[in-house]
Parts: structure tokens; C-alpha cells; sequence
């Protein structure tokens, strides 16, 4: 017999929809990828991309057959994107970088500590989560935490960070709106609602 | 004037562009004996300038090697027609060969769309050339964004030239020629535009007041990350990440708009009043390292 509590304390990962776009062959992309005009083309690919996703999927932006990318590029594909989706443009979808680590990620990096932002990024579908851009300080734990666990409750959580529900609630929401996890309600948990959190890579 | 010519030596005659008002003008060239890409945009910038104001223009080379260079970097091609000069031209034309350092003729561009066909070849000279990877990817992205700029805030009738050229020796003056030090090899790009200027360009957003009181203080400003004229978000990234790249190589990013002149070195920023130059001038230096 499993108990109500194993149940709350160790969620399933959903399942989720992942799509691959690939810059490099992509319409809009290719190789060198240069100036805001190209940067807004393959923004619209991504953007379309996303929209075709159902709530709670991944768009995995690869970006390992460019060879160069300038920081007008960067911040008018990728920068932007990550804005609008962390404004909850595109609804509850993730957007995750495939890249190595390799200068090209410069410039990407640039672009989103500009803007106060953030994206997963990972060397492969799957592969172990890292962030580009900027993340506040006291919110890398939260993170690191949950993409450690996999899937976590708040409760869990706020007991392994040592902060009470709201404090942990509120930390893990920002992380949430920033796109860096994913959030899904336990209906089922006695006493009422509570969040769980998935990382995502 | 010296021996090479850079956009200072051209610093005389931009001066007096203001006052010509018709008269047939005379470029003296005679001494230069070395070209380099910022003395070439510098040179079609000045022509830019000087054609609508004067009757005619004259220019002046001597010996062999300049008038070939420039006729091999497209020079002649572009202004022949609207310059007199003392060289015979089609004789430069049937020997024309092509300079393996020259990684980008003297361009005219206008538009953004016009870049990525810029990069792209210059992308395959560097590949030809067994460039690594991160210094074709150096070099392309710098090129770009300085383009961009210029086109961006550059807008003018004649829109802008670039020229990039390979040295298998350091041109630049920060490698200490006085000391003999001028050994490795050293990209060097140029781009000239005839817009409204940094100044003004950044003057657009009231933000900056207190950094747009003089040219300088300007150019200085428009090194820092997410500055811009429309003060968006994300805008302004460019000529800083540029400043970050030359530096990175050990070489060097100087600009010149209206009466400012500043070089970037990543450790130090020089800068200097000099005569006005209209619209906006990008020169940067990319040493290349030694493998391994």
C-alpha cells in the first residue's frame, strides 16, 4: 500500500511536450547568425514554435550548428524571447537553450543579464541543467534545489531550504515566471492545495 | 603629412570641408606610402563630404604601391568617377591581383539587410585562410555590430564604407613601434558613416544629459553596456561587447565622432579633442595570438 504521503512527497514529472528547433537549419537561421533583422526572423520561428506547444512544453533552442552569433543577434532572437516568455506571453511553456560551452554563449549571456533574465541551458536534450543570464542570488538555491530533486513540493522544499511555505512559495513562483522551472498544482494533497515544482533540461 | 595614411592624417582636410563652397579642391597624397583601412574610409568619407561642396576633386598618389593598393581595395572603382587623378588607372586594372591579406574591400553599404552577405564572405576568406573558429567568430561579430551602428544611427546620403585588412605584422601603435616591438599579425577594421554623430545620437535620450556635454564624454558613455539613443532594453550591448572582443585579443577599439576621439584598450580609455569629424568612425584592432 502507498501512502497519501509518499504520494505528496515524491510527484511524478509530467509528461511534456519537447520540440527541437534547430537554428542552424532552420528557415529564418543558418550559420552566421548576424544583425537584429535576422535575429527578429528566426525570433518569429521560435515564437510560432512556441505557440504550436501545448501548456507545460519545452522549446529547445539549438543553437550548436551556428558558428557565430553577434550580440544584436542574440538579444533580438534570444533575448527578447525569454522577455516576452517570462512576461507569460507565451503561456506556461519553457524555453531551453542547447548549447555547449563555448564563446558563442557570450553574447547570449549578455543579452539576458541586460534584461534581468535568465534560461536554462543544457548540452544536449536532457542532459544536466545550467543557466545563462542572471538569476538573483538568493533564488540560484531554489533552483539548484529543485533541479537537484527533479520534482519537488513546496513543502519538501521549504524543508530542505530551511524557509517557511510562503517564503519558499514565493521564491519558487519567481522561478516559475522566469521560465527556469515548472510548476503544476497537487489537487490531491489533503489539506488543500500545494505546488509542486519540476526543473526542467 | 606622414608616411601612413590613418583618419588623423586625413584631420587637416576635414577641417577645412566647411569652408569650400565651389572651388576645385586638391588632395596631396603624394607622401602616403602605406594605406590602412581606417585611412580609406576615412579617405571615402572625406570624398563623401568634399564632392557636393567643391567643382572638382583632385587626388594626388605617387610611386606605384598606394595607387595599386587602392585600386585593389575597390577605391578607384568606387570614386574614380568623381575624383581627377595623376593615375592611370587601367593600366592598375590589367595588372590587378589580388592582396592576400585584404579580408573586405572598401564597401558601400546603407542598409542592415545588406551585412549578413558582408559577414558571409568575409566569414569564407578567414575559413580559406585556416582562421580558428573563435577568431572568425571575433572578428564577423565585430564586424557586424559596428556595421549595424552605422547604419542604425549613421544614416546619411552615403550611408557607410567599411574596409577590413590582415597584417602579417602589428600596425598598431600600442605594440610599441618605438620600442621595435611590431612582430605577429593583427586584423584591423573600419567603418565610416556621415550620420548625425554619437553625441547627438545619444542626446536623444534625456537620460544622458550629463554624459553628452562634449564629444568625448559621449563616445566614453556609448562604450558602457545597454547604453542607447532609444534607452530600450537590451539596446546598447554592441560596441561594448566590441570593446570586450578587442580587448580580449590585446588589441584596441577607437572611435570618432564630432570633436572626440577615444581608444579603448579593456584596462585604459584614452581620449583627445581633435578636429570635428561628422557623422561617426570605428576602428578596430584585433591582434591575432599565437596558436596553442
Amino acid at each position: 500500500m502507498i501512502s497519501l504521503k509518499t504520494v505528496r512527497t515524491q510527484p511524478v514529472a509530467e509528461e511534456r511536450a519537447r520540440v527541437v528547433y534547430d537554428v542552424a537549419s532552420g528557415e529564418a537561421g543558418g550559420k552566421l547568425m548576424v544583425t537584429r533583422g535576422t535575429g527578429r526572423r528566426v525570433r518569429e520561428a521560435l515564437a510560432e514554435a512556441l505557440e504550436g506547444l501545448s501548456s507545460g512544453g519545452v522549446l529547445y533552442v539549438d543553437t550548436r550548428g551556428v558558428e557565430l552569433m553577434d550580440y544584436s543577434f542574440a538579444d533580438e532572437a534570444l533575448g527578447i524571447l525569454v522577455s516576452r516568455a517570462a512576461a507569460g506571453e507565451y503561456g506556461e511553456k519553457g524555453v531551453v537553450l542547447v548549447e555547449g560551452d563555448r564563446e558563442l554563449l557570450e553574447n547570449i549571456e549578455a543579452s539576458l543579464r541586460q534584461r534581468g533574465l535568465a534560461m536554462i541551458r543544457v548540452d544536449e536534450p536532457g542532459a544536466s541543467p545550467q543557466l545563462v543570464g542572471e538569476v538573483p542570488e538568493h533564488l540560484v538555491e531554489t533552483l539548484q534545489t529543485i533541479q537537484d530533486a527533479g520534482s519537488i513540493t513546496n513543502a519538501d522544499l521549504a524543508a530542505k531550504l530551511g524557509l517557511n511555505h510562503t517564503a519558499c512559495n514565493n521564491r519558487a513562483t519567481r522561478l516559475f515566471k522566469l521560465g527556469l522551472i515548472h510548476r503544476h498544482k497537487n489537487t490531491a494533497a489533503p489539506g488543500g492545495r500545494q505546488y509542486s515544482y519540476e526543473g526542467i533540461s | 603629412m606622414s608616411g601612413v595614411l590613418t583618419l588623423g592624417s586625413l584631420e587637416p582636410a576635414f577641417e577645412a570641408v566647411g569652408r569650400i563652397e565651389g572651388e576645385m579642391v586638391v588632395l596631396d597624397l603624394r607622401s602616403v606610402e602605406f594605406v590602412e583601412p581606417a585611412g580609406l574610409c576615412g579617405l571615402a568619407a572625406l570624398l563623401e563630404f568634399l564632392t557636393p561642396r567643391a567643382s572638382i576633386v583632385g587626388v594626388r598618389l605617387a610611386g606605384y604601391n598606394v595607387p595599386a593598393y587602392l585600386e585593389r581595395m575597390n577605391f578607384f572603382r568606387i570614386f574614380g568617377h568623381r575624383i581627377e587623378t595623376n593615375v592611370d588607372v587601367t593600366a592598375l586594372e590589367e595588372r590587378r591581383r589580388g592582396n592576400p591579406g585584404t579580408l573586405q574591400e572598401l564597401v558601400n553599404f546603407h542598409s542592415e539587410e545588406e551585412i549578413p552577405g558582408i559577414i558571409n564572405r568575409v566569414s569564407v576568406i578567414l575559413e580559406n585562410k585556416e582562421y580558428r573558429l573563435r577568431e572568425r567568430a571575433a572578428i564577423c561579430a565585430t564586424l557586424s555590430e559596428v556595421c549595424a551602428n552605422a547604419v542604425e544611427h549613421g544614416a546619411s546620403s552615403f550611408g557607410a564604407y567599411a574596409a577590413v585588412q590582415a597584417y602579417q605584422h602589428i600596425v598598431s601603435g600600442r605594440h610599441g613601434s618605438s620600442r621595435g616591438e611590431r612582430r605577429g599579425e593583427e586584423v584591423l577594421i573600419a567603418i565610416a558613416d556621415g550620420g548625425v554623430g554619437v553625441r547627438e545620437t545619444l542626446s536623444r535620450n534625456p537620460e544622458y544629459a550629463e554624459f553628452t556635454k562634449t564629444d568625448s564624454d559621449a563616445l566614453r558613455h556609448a562604450l558602457k553596456m545597454g547604453v542607447s539613443g532609444t534607452g530600450e532594453i537590451g539596446r546598447g550591448g554592441g560596441l561594448a561587447v566590441v570593446g570586450q572582443i578587442s580587448a580580449r585579443a590585446g588589441g584596441s577599439l577607437s572611435l570618432r565622432s564630432g570633436s572626440g576621439r577615444i581608444t579603448f584598450y579593456g584596462d585604459r580609455t584614452n581620449s583627445r579633442n581633435v578636429p570635428p569629424f561628422p557623422g561617426a568612425f570605428v576602428r578596430v584592432s584585433l591582434p591575432r595570438k599565437a596558436e596553442g
